[in-house]
């Protein structure tokens, strides 16, 4: 809502004093729940711009129709201008353009000079100053036009505009007229009577025709209004002006009319506009001659929902298909206009109009909301029919529409009104006990303060008080006052935020902190951290494409309304976005990527109405682990990294039941054969670690190797366990033995080490581990060698004499049991 | 040459050779030479059998006196010698401390992550949990048990994501579906509402979704924050105390909070909360607009009408709720020029972190 001060200061002249100091205005409104957005200051533009005396005009030696002026500015000595009008004498005052202002159009003046003569400003038209159209000759100004001034003070252009955001409950502040009656209360002002309709033109205007010119018509005999259904229109007025002469609005009213932010169109909608602006009430005017009459002549006017077979052509000439959800306006040739929203072109009031059905009407808050929304056609009238019109002002707002319509379009003002208005609003009253107000806010206010703060408000309450209650009458414009928490925000808000305590809620049986799987969510991605992954987050939304390219086909969440192709779907995977991630690093020359995201995957079903969501961690690393360094080589990134990382996980997160097992290749066809390998815990599925395949990474402008994993995290919450036991080490030291194996390349490494391990189950062995896996020289070929250490130990020494024979004994039954033979 | 002749140039070659050993490896063979097994003095006290008694004593003590001598001297020269040797070592063994050391990779946390975590701390140490729910919404959780009327503008869908409803229902409304990506996580307020007893004290971190294209300062996701608490007695003043006590950990000991009234559908009074800028402090600067405070958070007290819709009795229980945009905090905190760098995971702007 965009609010000219100069137009609130004629509503409620006290509120000068406050607005001098604009900050602390500003400040006391923020406060108060009126937000300014911006402050605006009109004539701030004329700066540099001044009232000069023309004390001497000579022709300009070079140039018959240039004339050079010396102008009193103020100043000691007066300027020379060189100007070209002709419409001036020496002796008159204008408006002078100093060196270095700037007029409208970005328009600099500079120091010149014009055919020889020095020029130092210029003398200004009404035109080049954006205040009229003559562009004729200089704006004249009258002879006590104090010399020096700077104009726009003169002028009284000078103006601010607060744009102020009004919060949905406050549809009364969408007015001047509510302005003025919030700005009252704040800042304690006397309340403006708002109750008579002489208003809308501003004080400085000359206000001669006083009478408005009545018409011996009378409104019943010339239109007639059906409401079809009361609940979609609660109240419809309308007034009919005749013989109005349409034209361009007075100066005035386009100052006006613009300063609230609309466009100056012809004095008929400019009076519609300001009076909107003013009370609030939004109109619509018809030109009366264009609606279909009825029998008796009359124009008839319906006002119904939208049949389904029903179209309109609205004044942005687009033609609109139209459905039971529409309110409409209509005659017997069909709707004219979009009840609320917009007019049709066929009644719209033209230069030719003489006769104008006036409507003042309130329309329902959802169905005009519906059909503005639904068109997209939002406008200062819908706006405030969907948040809401105060009913009780329709007539007071339409006779000062049609009297000032009456005026200034030199009509005739018929007699009547129509009114259709069978439910008559009754103002409801709301108790509101003391006791309440103090035990929501936590304050210690009196029943006093409360009424006080109220009633500035211009809500009628009446108090009770041995039962410190208040019963508060709501007027119609507050209509959004509904319960007695809607009247404690009321004195809250006057009363002052800042003035309320600050506590802390002392509750008793209040726990907090985090549940066992966030917990174990954190120490996820703290394991994942350590290993050098940094955590990224991608958009959710996921393109089809690219799960196309992945050679996978999961059900995915499709968006109605989505922003793009691309972001069409809920993702499935995490790894896709990943990768546009890894692209996006190398194409900007990052080539070392460790990236892991935790977030939630959806997937649709039949028959339900959510997709399921899941939470996955997944991870692509690319490169190398680091730059090179004088003591450190880069260490290029493979497979057994992204494994090694999730082995750690497991053992951070206590998971014992996991095994990784080498996946059918075609259950991944975006990853390498040979390169997959699936994480079990407890016998299911739970994620799967790979290279990319060669041909993903080009699709996914990558060319280089990927490494990737992605896990279901609750399954791994679900498995993770704290340590049960502890297992005292043994203080003694034990034996260790190197072994090398031959065995056949398909032979697994996890496969020989289960055996051993199961082997030396029934001796001293407590440890095994790979330390060695070599093919090439030496070594035949179809095989490999495979090189364990061995560690006996016991809860004593042991002697040589007993390890020896339970190793080779476990080395016979290796050799039997998978053809591994010992490499000397 | 007598016995005693040859003690005496042992002497002089004691004090000469071992004294003077200019290595150990030489000392060592000093050692061998004299009292190794075929050394010098050892022949000569194994000679010391053949003397008659008299000379024996003679000899034998001198001869003695020179080994202990010798081994003195050798324990002596040896020590000299080992602190030289060190000393050597120690001298080629000087590192350029200045290189930089050997460091293992190490990851971090995503800014957003991590003042969501910085955020949740703060809450879980006056006593709140952390609570989730789906990112995918149906409209009752995200707008109608939330207050917002059937008109409201953030249903519609320029404003809102919806989704196709798989369940063979037929929606009724203007609305594509009853199925919409959350628009804030207040919907968690209501299943926990709906699920849980007071007293209620919870934090709802999330993902939500709205329909803006993504632009410097737009996302059509991001991350939001929402607070609610229901317990008996709750007051205005306790909200104020809660966030106030927040901001000050979060921001620091010296920043203010400031209320403005505002209007929410789920919270009836609402406000909104400026924090002091930490810049200016107040006075105004570039980074606040001017204005020394910025807008962080919304909050109020929990509308009757969402009690009604979550199960609650609203003449027992009042309660507050505070919403903020995890976003919008880091923007502030640390001045992002662009939020697009949060989502497009440059390994460049994960490092600074």
């Amino acid at each position: 809502m965009r609010v000219s001060l100069k137009w609130l200061k004629e509503m409620l002249p006290g509120i000068k004093e406050h607005y001098a100091d604009l900050d602390n205005f500003v400040y006391t409104l923020d406060m108060t729940g009126t937000a300014v957005e911006a402050v605006e200051t009109a004539g701030e533009a004329l700066e540099g711009i001044v009232v000069g005396h023309i004390t001497a005009k000579d022709k300009h030696p070079n140039a018959d129709t240039l004339w050079v002026t010396q102008v009193n500015i103020g100043e000691e000595e007066p300027v020379q201008i060189v100007c070209g009008a002709d419409n001036f004498e020496a002796g008159d005052k204008v408006p002078v353009a100093t060196v270095g202002s700037i007029l409208p159009g970005d328009f600099k003046i500079k120091k010149s000079k014009l055919r020889g003569e020095v020029s130092m400003g210029m003398n200004c038209s009404a035109r080049e100053l954006g205040i009229g159209a003559d562009a004729d000759g200089l704006l004249i100004l009258p002879a006590d036009a104090p010399i020096g001034m700077p104009f726009a003070s003169y002028w009284d252009m000078a103006d601010t505009i607060l744009d102020l955001e009004i919060t949905p409950n406050r549809p009364d502040c969408l007015s001047m007229r509510g302005i003025a009656r919030e700005m009252a209360a704040v800042f304690g002002l006397q309340q403006p009577n708002f109750d008579g309709s002489d208003s809308g033109i501003p004080n400085s205007v000359d206000k001669v025709e006083a009478n408005v010119r009545q018409s011996e018509k009378d409104i019943h005999s010339l239109a007639t209004v059906t409401v079809e259904d009361s609940s979609d229109c609660p109240r419809y007025a309308a007034r009919v002006i005749c013989d109005v002469t349409v034209g361009p609005s007075p100066d005035w009213l386009v100052e006006r009319v613009e300063a609230a932010g609309a466009r100056s169109i012809n004095n008929i909608v400019d009076i519609t506009n300001l009076v909107m602006f003013e009370t609030g009430q939004p109109f619509h005017a018809f030109d009366l001659d264009t609606i279909a009459k009825d029998d008796a002549g009359r124009a008839a006017v319906a006002v119904r929902r939208a049949r389904a077979d029903e179209s309109i052509t609205t004044l942005d000439e687009v033609e609109r298909k139209l459905t039971p959800e529409n309110l409409l306006i209509t005659d017997s040739s069909g709707p004219i206009t979009l009840a609320g929203v917009m007019g049709a072109a066929s009644t719209e009031v033209t230069e030719d109009t003489t006769n104008i059905l006036l409507e003042g009407a309130v329309f329902d808050q959802v169905v005009t909301s519906r059909t503005s929304r639904g068109f997209q056609l939002i406008s200062e009238s819908s706006l405030r029919f969907e948040r809401g019109v105060d009913i009780e002002n329709t007539i007071l707002a339409l006779d000062m529409c049609a009297e000032l319509i009456t005026k200034l379009g030199q009509g005739k003002l018929t007699k009547g009104t129509i009114d259709l208005y069978p439910n008559v609003y009754e103002r409801r009253t709301i108790e509101l006990p003391l006791a309440k107000v103090n035990a929501l806010l936590g304050t210690v206010l009196d029943l006093k303060t409360c009424e006080e703060t109220l009633r500035k408000l211009r809500f009628d309450v009446v108090v009770d008080e041995d039962a410190k209650v208040l019963s508060v009458t709501v007027p119609g414009f507050r209509d959004e006052v509904r319960r007695d928490v809607d009247l404690i925000e009321e004195v809250l808000r006057l009363y002052g935020m800042e003035n309320t305590p600050a506590t802390l809620p002392g509750g008793r049986e209040r726990i907090g902190g985090l549940t066992h799987n966030q917990k174990l969510r954190r120490k996820l991605e703290q394991t994942l951290r350590t290993q050098g992954l940094f955590e990224t987050l991608t958009l959710p939304f996921g393109n089809p494409a690219d799960y196309k390219k992945l050679g996978v086909q999961p059900r995915l969440a499709q968006l109605h309304n989505p922003l793009s192709q691309d972001q069409s779907v809920l993702r499935a995977q995490l790894l896709p976005n990943l990768l546009h991630s890894v692209a996006l690093n190398l194409k900007r020359g990052t080539r070392n990527v460790q990236l892991y995201e935790v977030g939630t995957v959806f997937e649709s079903a039949e028959g339900r109405k959510q997709p399921k969501e899941a939470e996955h961690v997944a991870a692509v690393l690319c490169g190398a682990w680091n730059k090179r360094s004088w003591n450190l080589p880069a260490v290029e990134i493979d497979f057994f990294d992204a494994k090694g990382i999730i082995e750690t996980l497991l053992r951070e997160l206590g998971i014992e039941k996991a095994r990784f097992v080498a996946a059918n290749d075609e259950e991944y066809p975006y990853l390498q054969p040979g390169r997959i390998a699936e994480l079990y815990i407890g016998g299911h599925v739970r994620g799967v670690v790979g290279e990319l395949h060669p041909r993903e990474t080009i699709a996914f402008d990558i060319e280089e190797p990927v490494i990737c994993f992605e896990l279901q995290c609750k399954a791994l919450y679900k498995a993770a366990k704290d340590l049960s036991e502890v297992q005292m080490p043994s203080r003694y030291p034990g034996i260790e033995f190197d072994i090398a194996l031959l065995v056949d390349d398909d032979v697994s490494a996890e496969g020989i080490t289960q055996r051993i391990e199961s082997f030396g189950k029934k001796t001293y062995l407590s440890d095994v581990r790979l330390f060695d896996v070599y093919q090439g020289k030496g070594v035949p070929e179809g095989q490999k060698s495979l090189a364990f250490s061995l560690s006996y130990r016991s809860d004593r020494t042991l002697s040589m004499d007993e390890v020896e024979p339970q190793h080779e004994k476990l080395l016979a039954s290796l050799q039997k049991a998978t053809g591994a033979t010992l490499r000397s | 040459m007598s016995t005693l002749d040859e003690i005496e140039r042992l002497k002089e070659q004691i004090q000469e050779k071992i004294g003077h050993a200019p290595t150990l490896d030489v000392l060592d063979k000093e050692r061998v030479d004299l009292l190794g097994r075929k050394g010098a003095l050892t022949a000569l006290l194994r000679g010391l059998g053949n003397l008659d008694p008299e000379e024996r004593a003679v000899i034998g003590k001198a001869a003695n006196e020179i080994r202990a001598a010798a081994e003195a001297l050798l324990e002596e020269r040896k020590g000299e010698l080992s602190a030289q040797a060190l000393d050597q070592k120690l001298a080629a063994g000087r590192l350029d401390v200045t290189l930089p050391g050997r460091v293992t990779p190490l990851g971090a946390q995503h800014l957003i992550s991590r003042i969501r975590d910085e955020i949740i701390d703060v809450f879980a140490g006056i006593g709140y949990s952390v609570a989730e729910g789906p990112e995918v919404e149906l409209e009752f959780f995200n707008f109608t048990a939330l207050n917002h009327s059937i008109q409201h503008p953030a249903r519609s869908a320029s404003d809102t994501f919806y989704l196709h409803d798989l369940s063979g229902d037929t929606h009724a409304g203007s609305e594509p579906s009853e199925v919409v990506l959350r628009t804030h996580t207040s919907p968690v307020q209501v299943r926990t509402m709906q699920h849980e007893e007071p007293p209620i004290y919870i934090l709802a971190p999330g993902k939500v979704y709205r329909r803006d294209a993504a632009d410097p300062t737009h996302l059509p996701q991001f991350t939001q924050m929402e607070g609610l608490v229901v317990d008996r007695d709750i007051t205005f003043a306790d909200l104020r105390g809660t966030l106030d006590y927040f901001v000050k950990e979060m921001f620091g000991k010296d920043r203010k909070t400031r209320f403005r009234p505002h209007f929410f559908p789920f919270t009836e009074p609402s406000a909104e909360v400026d924090v002091s800028c930490g810049i200016c402090d107040g006075s105004g600067c570039r980074f606040c607009g001017n204005a020394g405070w910025i807008e962080i958070l919304g909050c109020g007290m929990v509308d009757p009408e969402v009690f009604k819709h979550s199960g609650i009795d609203p003449n027992v229980y009042t309660g507050f709720a505070f919403g903020m945009g995890v976003d919008r905090i880091a923007a502030l905190r640390y001045d992002i020029p662009d939020i697009r760098i949060l989502i497009d995971g440059d390994m460049r702007f994960l490092r600074q972190f």
